[in-house]
């Protein structure tokens, strides 16, 4: 009997079991939508911009543009006006607004560079380090201070005081020699060019030898 | 008999197959904090300056500020009503909290640090996390004699026109605006002119 009615009971597994699928796939259906946001863990990027990790400094970065570093691109986060006006050596020109246009993103999207972001300040840059970071964007840096900083210590370094230790001096005599690569033009520069013994390539001289003309013998 | 004996395997596999399914649903895990706006959207809000507030028009009920700085700066001093989250501490669950009883009565944050720079990562988590009643008050906060002085400043303003600086300088040094081309002075023969030595006429006819 018992027998019997399992196997009444097993004749109709198939429905049984297909029923089952049937209502486990409406759940899913009714799951709330899950919007899922591109972006890496919201604590890491907290972690990663409370971090002062991404600045580099003026010194560096002018060190780095004088040697000519061919692994780092320089981004100007500001708009085209500002750009137009002034922007460091070689930049390229992202505006914010622009950031992630697909011309201009390879820039930023890539991790075979050393990427420098920049503005007047570092409040855009930062905005904008933040906002690639959470799309997991390698190799970014800040300029920290942005050009303001890079005005007040390469192209202008104040003068460092008497009771200064030698480091300023060597500091500022390091920034001054970097604010002429950039351009800028001392007034004891122009007296010292003038000075300046004017180098000339010391002269080869070649000596041609000439033929030794042979006595002339005989005659007819 | 013999069918039923096949059967039963079927059903057993079924059953755990639906089993993992239940138990794959019932153990997953939504990540507790997640991002409610996409970048793209992030970018139109920071690019438009109305997030900007400065220090004259805090004065509204409605405004609740908000000091990012570490404790020991906050206790040194603060904006009148300032409530101190750390800008490290921003996710916790209890400052979470915060923030959420604040958008439901409708209060607007206000964002503050040591300058405005520092409120930049709160504000831009706190954002893409789906707070919009959020705003950075651009000040910059620096102490006087142990006194906290706020002062108001402008964002992102340019001190100095560089190119006009290094034209001045140019001008002050009295150099010429283009370095002239170095002539490379090719090194010069000098073939010296030997002069023949007359050779005493020999013979001839």
């Amino acid at each position: 009997m018992i027998n019997r009615n399992l196997v009444k009971v097993l004749s109709f597994r198939y429905p049984i079991i297909a029923a089952i699928f049937l209502i486990l796939a409406g759940g899913l259906v009714l799951l709330p939508k899950y919007e899922k946001q591109k972006g890496i863990a919201p604590q890491e990027l907290l972690n990663k911009s409370t971090s002062p990790e991404r600045y580099i400094s003026t010194d560096q970065l002018a060190d780095i543009i004088i040697n000519q570093d061919p692994s780092y691109i320089f981004v100007d986060v500001r708009d085209e006006e500002s750009f137009n006006k002034y922007t460091l050596p070689n930049a390229v020109n992202i505006p914010l607004k622009q950031l992630f246009d697909e011309d201009l993103v390879m820039y930023l999207n890539q991790d075979q560079f050393d990427v420098v972001l920049f503005s007047n300040d570092n409040f855009y840059a930062d905005q904008a380090w933040i906002l690639c970071n959470r799309l997991k964007y390698k190799n970014l840096h800040v300029l920290k201070g942005g050009l303001n900083e890079w005005y007040n210590t390469i192209i202008n370094p104040p003068f460092p005081n008497e009771n200064m230790p030698a480091q300023d001096f060597e500091l500022f005599s390091a920034r001054k020699a970097a604010s002429m690569y950039f351009g800028v033009a001392y007034p004891e520069q122009a007296k010292k060019e003038v000075k300046a013994p004017i180098k000339t390539a010391p002269k080869k001289i070649v000596p041609v030898k000439k033929k030794k003309k042979m006595p002339v013998e005989g005659g007819c | 008999m013999k069918e039923l004996e096949k059967t039963k395997r079927l059903s057993i596999a079924a059953v755990i197959s639906i089993l993992v399914v239940l138990i794959g649903l019932l153990t997953f895990k939504r990540p507790k904090i997640v991002y409610n706006v996409n970048a793209a959207t992030t970018i139109e809000k920071i690019t438009n300056p109305d997030y900007l507030i400065s220090l004259n028009n805090i004065n509204n009920p409605d405004y609740i500020l908000i000091d990012v700085r570490n404790k020991f700066e906050f206790d040194r001093g603060h904006l009148e009503n300032a409530i101190n989250i750390d800008a490290s501490e921003i996710l916790e669950d209890e400052n979470l909290k915060i923030f959420n009883e604040l958008k439901k009565d409708n209060k607007t944050v206000l964002l503050y640090g040591k300058n405005p720079n520092e409120a930049i990562p709160p504000y831009m988590l706190l954002y893409q996390l789906g707070f919009d009643n959020l705003k950075i008050l651009t000040v910059e906060n620096s102490y006087q004699q142990n006194k906290l002085v706020t002062k108001n400043i402008e964002i992102e303003k340019s001190v100095a026109d560089i190119n006009a600086f290094i034209q001045e300088s140019i001008k002050k040094a009295e150099v010429q605006p283009k370095p002239q081309p170095k002539v490379v002075s090719t090194p010069k023969k000098i073939v010296p002119v030997k002069k023949k030595k007359k050779m005493p006429v020999e013979g001839g006819c």
